[in-house]
């Protein structure tokens, strides 16, 4: 048994060096998510900020109707379908490489989840915060970015990294439009040597692994975070 | 009534006007306001009262009328109410301080980044505050470590620390356990002493008979009479008025 899983092992990942597809995969992986939470976070921010101006103010009218479109739309399709759309009908005239299209499509993707929890984030402030900033004087920005989204990034810290967590394993769709990711970097050697299980579990276990040290990082993070409020 | 009857009073409401919806709630009220005054509003719940103090810093955008604060219309959307602001410091039932702040950051952070003044200049005016409320000690803690009648001192040194021409204070006390609120309401009278000009929204008799130059009742959304304390409380005239104070007294 043992020498049948090592001979799996050595098939699988040393011949032709074909633990390359895993760690090129991953790279992958870890370039996307990284670019598409900051997309993520940029646009969400501001379709939040866009959205909650308007609930308060009812300025900016077009801006939250274009928003709201937004949202919907992304938020009614599958991600999958996006990614294919940015790379075969959007970039179809001019590809700007595989990697970068699945940025974009993730970013934006992620900014419509994000902006939600962003706006919840924001409205979860009592309004005396907000009445308290406005009296001393602070006008509407001043007081949402010294005093209101301080206390809203506190409160969305969890559901902010659930998030992002959603959006790594969701970046696993890649291979759709050809992109070598970590999924497909798995897929490829089992489509070499005829064996699923070693290529497959490695994929998951490094999922796993990442996930977790990511929701350890937050934990710490939130902590931190915490320690003001006692 | 007032000290100062010649001068031109620091505010100036004339015909002031509130609905929300179809409920008025505020019906053409004018008032004028000195300075040194310390005007005690009181009356039942529901009459109106914290609806004229918000409109006074227009938190509660007025739906009629004028506010003119040191000669300035207030209620005008041409006027730069955030620059009036900084001079009508106001003190909150919920004392409101923000939580992500240390003691010290709440009460700088309008002076730094309002007033232009130095971290140094600000925080060193914010501690003399602080040790006039007797919570020097606290400037390094954080709001949610204090009980309510510090929160509420902080709340008011908040409010002093940008300087204000008046102060407007909207119940006080009513969120505070019985204990605490002669610690603020002594806050409140040292303040009265200084001649600092004050609206104070409150359900404190004890507080308006001592402290106020003029206490005025309010009901149905008008003011229904307004005297100087001793008279208001030992000889009311209005009817309604009599009733309030049968019942609270």
């Amino acid at each position: 048994m043992w020498e049948k899983l090592r001979d799996d092992f050595y098939q699988n990942f040393i011949v032709d060096d074909r633990w390359k597809y895993i760690t090129d995969g991953l790279q992958n992986t870890l370039k996307i998510t990284f670019f598409a939470v900051l997309i993520g976070i940029l646009l969400g921010f501001l379709v939040a900020v866009i959205r909650s101006t308007y609930e308060n103010t009812h300025k900016l009218k077009v801006l939250n109707w274009i928003c709201g479109v937004y949202l919907t739309v992304i938020r009614g399709t599958p991600v999958v379908v996006q990614l294919m759309i940015m790379y075969f009908v959007i970039f179809s005239f001019h590809d700007p490489g595989q990697v970068f299209t699945a940025v974009v499509a993730f970013g934006i993707n992620s900014g419509a989840y994000v902006a939600e929890i962003f706006r919840s984030g924001i409205s979860s402030i009592e309004k005396g915060q907000f009445e308290a900033g406005r009296s001393l004087g602070f006008n509407y920005a001043q007081t949402m970015w010294f005093i209101i989204m301080p206390q809203a990034f506190k409160n969305v810290v969890p559901t902010l990294a659930n998030e992002f967590i959603v959006l790594l394993k969701e970046t696993s769709v890649a291979g759709y439009i050809g992109l070598q990711d970590l999924t497909k970097g798995g897929d490829i050697i089992k489509s070499r040597t005829y064996s699923a299980f070693m290529p497959l579990l490695a994929v998951a276990v490094i999922y796993l692994v990442m996930v977790m040290l990511f929701s350890q990082l937050v934990k710490v993070l939130e902590r931190r975070l915490q320690r003001s409020e006692h | 009534m007032s000290i100062n009857n010649m001068e031109k009073p620091l505010i100036q409401v004339q015909n002031l006007g509130k609905k929300f919806g179809e409920m008025e709630v505020l019906k053409d009220i004018s008032v004028d306001i000195y300075k040194g005054d310390v005007v005690c509003v009181i009356g039942p719940s529901g009459s109106g009262k914290s609806t004229f103090l918000r409109c006074l810093n227009r938190l509660e955008e007025p739906s009629g009328g004028h506010i003119l604060f040191e000669g300035t219309d207030i209620v005008d959307k041409k006027t730069n109410i955030d620059k009036h602001r900084q001079k009508m410091g106001m003190v909150f039932q919920q004392f409101n301080l923000f939580p992500h702040m240390t003691i010290l950051k709440n009460l700088t952070l309008g002076p730094v980044k309002l007033q232009g003044k130095s971290e140094k200049e600000a925080r060193e005016q914010a501690l003399k505050l602080l040790q006039k409320v007797g919570l020097a000690d606290r400037a390094d803690s954080y709001p949610n470590q204090l009980s309510g009648g510090q929160k509420q001192r902080i709340a008011i040194v908040r409010a002093l620390c940008m300087n204000p021409d008046v102060m407007l204070f909207d119940e006080p006390t009513s969120a505070l356990d019985p204990e605490m609120v002669g610690e603020v309401l002594t806050v409140m009278r040292e303040l009265a002493d200084e001649k600092m000009t004050m609206v104070v929204v409150t359900h404190e008799m004890g507080f308006a008979r001592e402290v106020a130059t003029r206490v005025m009742f309010m009901d149905g959304g008008y003011f229904l009479e307004e005297n100087e304390p001793g008279e208001f409380f030992a000889n009311p005239k209005n009817d309604r008025l009599k009733l309030f104070l049968s019942k609270v007294l």
